[in-house]
């Protein structure tokens, strides 16, 4: 039993919305990291671009997590490490062994990728490597290949750019300017594909407007043509800088969309995008019936089902307790360590009409126990929610999953009806998380 | 922008030197940033005159990165514009780490683009004892690198380590060294040792500033030489060092 350095027994217990501060409900401290994942990592990220060539540099101990990813997603003849010693640091040469380091794997590589991602590390970091430089001499050497820089780096996780929000730039950075195609789009920083059917996919093809995405890229020429974009449209928050960056490097015009479960919400950002773009506008009140149509099936056959959301599923985690709270579905529990700020309206509006709303974390200590029980008849949607309520009746989504606007809520309603029909094997599905795998999602 | 950094063993008068040359070229009219990378924060004491300023350090680890800019400079003699970067907590943190988050503030912040001066002075503490110290040599930061020393066994040795890492970093576009700065402590065969260090590291005396009670006056009324005793003949050297020191980054 986790206890207290006092003797105490550790509570497990949620905070009411209610009584929650915002953006941060939960004080730091130890932290706990769950089996159940989840998100994408940065070695899943980076083998999105299509044909790179991972090479991580850190301390061997550390590279424990993404070596296990590159080979669980098959991918491994992609991946390779420079280990960084004591001997590194009291000798000085950090800089010499990322150099000399990536240059041995690439000497070895046939065929030479065309791009290759150098990810250092926190000692790096501290150090105050010349990574400048590193890059300079590196790029020098191979001239044919691409080389970007990318950060597996614990302790800018709280300060500044987190580290997912840098690898989502790092994405882009590779691009290299192109003859701009008129009107063409690339949506930006998504792990997934959009859906064809989700509405901004939607607008734009009826629209025939070209649409790039990374995940789409089969080779490293296609991931190039991306530079064609007239337009880039990031959906998720992670990915705003992302954004921001390719159009000051590029020059394209950006639009950030965020993903939200309201329809006015869905309204404006479509009406955003129209106001840049000629596109065929969907009918949105149409759209709107339909998906009071689909919650109102969904719930006929849910009914009082406990439900339990995580933020992993989806980035407005509150937005979708207020939607499905608003049309009688019984929303128990949120698992998310803290609030984004685009969610302070849906915050203030469920503290005020569903006080009792649990807020748990899934970063404390504590939560080492949360799943220590039997099976619950939760539905829960997102594999951290699954995995604290021991629930086989899941929604397995992550990171909003390619939907978007109404098709977002109709999809969802599909999914919560599939989970509430069919148990699914947790332990299988979160234990395998990436590209080629069982999970696949 | 002319980017000067200058080294040297604690204690010999980097500090001093580098605050009379920020007045020295401020009175020539140029827009001069100052920057000092001591954890003791006391690089631009004598063009402010203000004690316990806020260092950068101090307001990263109070503020994170909810700061602005201007909190980090106070403007000292003549517009002189000052930063601190601050040190660790004593005997805990580590000290080149604190100029590597400094240095990488000031620029992440745009402090070179915003204030946009002529020449940036970065007094850095004594020996290049770790990566942190060695930053400022990096291109970006500084062009030419300046050295003081005297004649004693201790600045000798340290200004020797100093151009090592110097020649260490050859050949990755880093600063050159601009020539080593005599402060004289008037000990036994003075000029000759330090000639004889010059013939080591393939560079010469750039300047000479004579061992004068002008100096700890200047101190002791909390400014420098040039804005104390303009007219004093200590005045005049630093003023000269000036004029060499430019004439050696236009070079």
């Amino acid at each position: 039993m986790l206890r207290k350095v006092n003797g105490q027994e550790v509570d497990i217990r949620p905070i009411l919305i209610k009584d929650c501060s915002f953006p941060s409900p939960f004080p730091a401290g130890l932290e706990f990291s769950s089996p159940a994942r989840g998100t994408w990592n940065i070695a899943h990220q980076g083998m999105l671009i299509p044909e790179a060539h991972e090479i991580f540099v850190c301390a061997a101990s550390c590279l424990r997590g993404v070596v296990l990813t590159a080979y669980e997603m098959k991918a491994e003849k992609r991946f390779s490490t420079v280990a960084v010693e004591e001997q590194n640091l009291l000798e000085g040469n950090m800089e010499d062994l990322i150099i000399d380091g990536v240059s041995d794997i690439i000497d070895q590589l046939s065929p030479k990728p065309p791009c290759v991602l150098v990810y250092t590390s926190c000692v790096h970091h501290f150090c105050g490597c010349d990574l400048e430089m590193v890059y300079r001499e590196l790029r020098s050497r191979y001239p044919d290949i691409d080389f970007t820089d990318c950060y597996m780096n614990p302790i800018m996780r709280k300060s500044g750019r987190t580290p997912d929000q840098i690898m989502r730039s790092r994405f882009y950075s590779l691009l290299k300017p192109r003859e701009i195609l008129p009107g063409s789009v690339a949506f930006i920083g998504n792990d997934f594909s959009m859906e064809k059917d989700s509405t901004l996919y939607k607008a734009l093809s009826l629209s025939g407007k070209t649409i790039f995405e990374l995940t789409e890229c089969k080779t490293y020429e296609e991931y190039q043509q991306m530079a064609q974009a007239e337009y880039y449209i990031a959906d998720y928050p992670s990915a705003k800088v992302a954004g921001e960056d390719l159009s000051e490097r590029l020059g394209g015009k950006f639009l950030y969309l965020p993903f939200t479960f309201s329809y006015d919400e869905i309204r404006k950002n479509v009406e955003k995008l129209s106001s840049v773009l000629s596109i065929v506008k969907p009918d949105f009140e149409k759209e709107v019936g339909i998906c009071e149509q689909a919650l109102q099936e969904a719930y006929l056959k849910i009914g009082d089902t406990p439900i339990a959301i995580d933020y992993t599923a989806f980035t407005r985690p509150l937005g979708l307790a207020r939607l499905l709270l608003t049309h009688g579905f019984q929303v128990k529990r949120i698992y998310v360590d803290a609030f984004i700020g685009e969610e302070k309206d849906d915050f203030d509006f469920l503290s005020e009409k569903y006080p009792e709303l649990e807020i748990w974390p899934t970063l404390s200590a504590q939560m080492r126990f949360a799943a220590d029980h039997e099976k619950t008849d939760y539905l829960c949607i997102g594999q951290k929610a699954a995995h604290f309520n021991t629930a086989p009746h899941f929604v397995n989504i992550c990171e909003n999953g390619g939907f978007y606007g109404y098709q977002a809520i109709t999809g969802l309603c599909r999914l919560m009806l599939e989970a509430k029909e069919n148990e699914k094997d947790i332990r299988t599905l979160i234990s395998k998380k990436a590209w080629r795998c069982e999970s696949c999602i | 922008m002319i980017k000067i950094a200058v080294y040297g063993k604690g204690g010999i008068g980097k500090s001093t030197t580098v605050s009379n040359l920020a007045a020295a070229f401020a009175d020539k009219g140029l827009k001069v940033m100052q920057i000092g990378c001591d954890p003791k924060a006391d690089s631009t004491f004598s063009l402010h005159g203000t004690k316990d300023v806020k260092t950068v350090l101090d307001l990263i680890r109070e503020k994170k990165n909810k700061f602005e800019l201007e909190e980090m400079v106070h403007i000292g003699y003549k517009g002189v514009i000052c930063v601190e970067a601050g040190g660790p907590t004593p005997g805990l943190g580590c000290a080149g780490r604190g100029i590597i988050a400094a240095l990488d503030k000031l620029k992440e912040k745009g402090a070179y683009e915003k204030y946009a001066p002529d020449i940036v002075l970065y007094d850095v503490l004594g020996d290049v004892v770790c990566g942190g110290f060695s930053m400022p040599m990096r291109g970006g930061y500084s062009d030419k690198i300046f050295i003081i020393t005297s004649g004693e066994n201790m600045a000798i040795h340290a200004a020797a380590n100093i151009a090592v890492a110097l020649e260490n970093f050859q050949g990755r576009g880093y600063a050159s060294l601009g020539g080593l700065i005599l402060n004289r402590r008037n000990v036994k065969d003075e000029e000759k040792k330090v000639e004889e260090l010059c013939g080591d590291i393939h560079t010469g005396i750039i300047g000479t500033l004579s061992r004068s009670e002008t100096v700890t006056d200047a101190e002791d009324l909390g400014k420098t030489v040039i804005e104390a005793f303009p007219d004093s003949e200590m005045a005049q050297e630093y003023r000269k060092l000036a004029e060499d020191i430019l004439r050696t980054c236009e070079d």
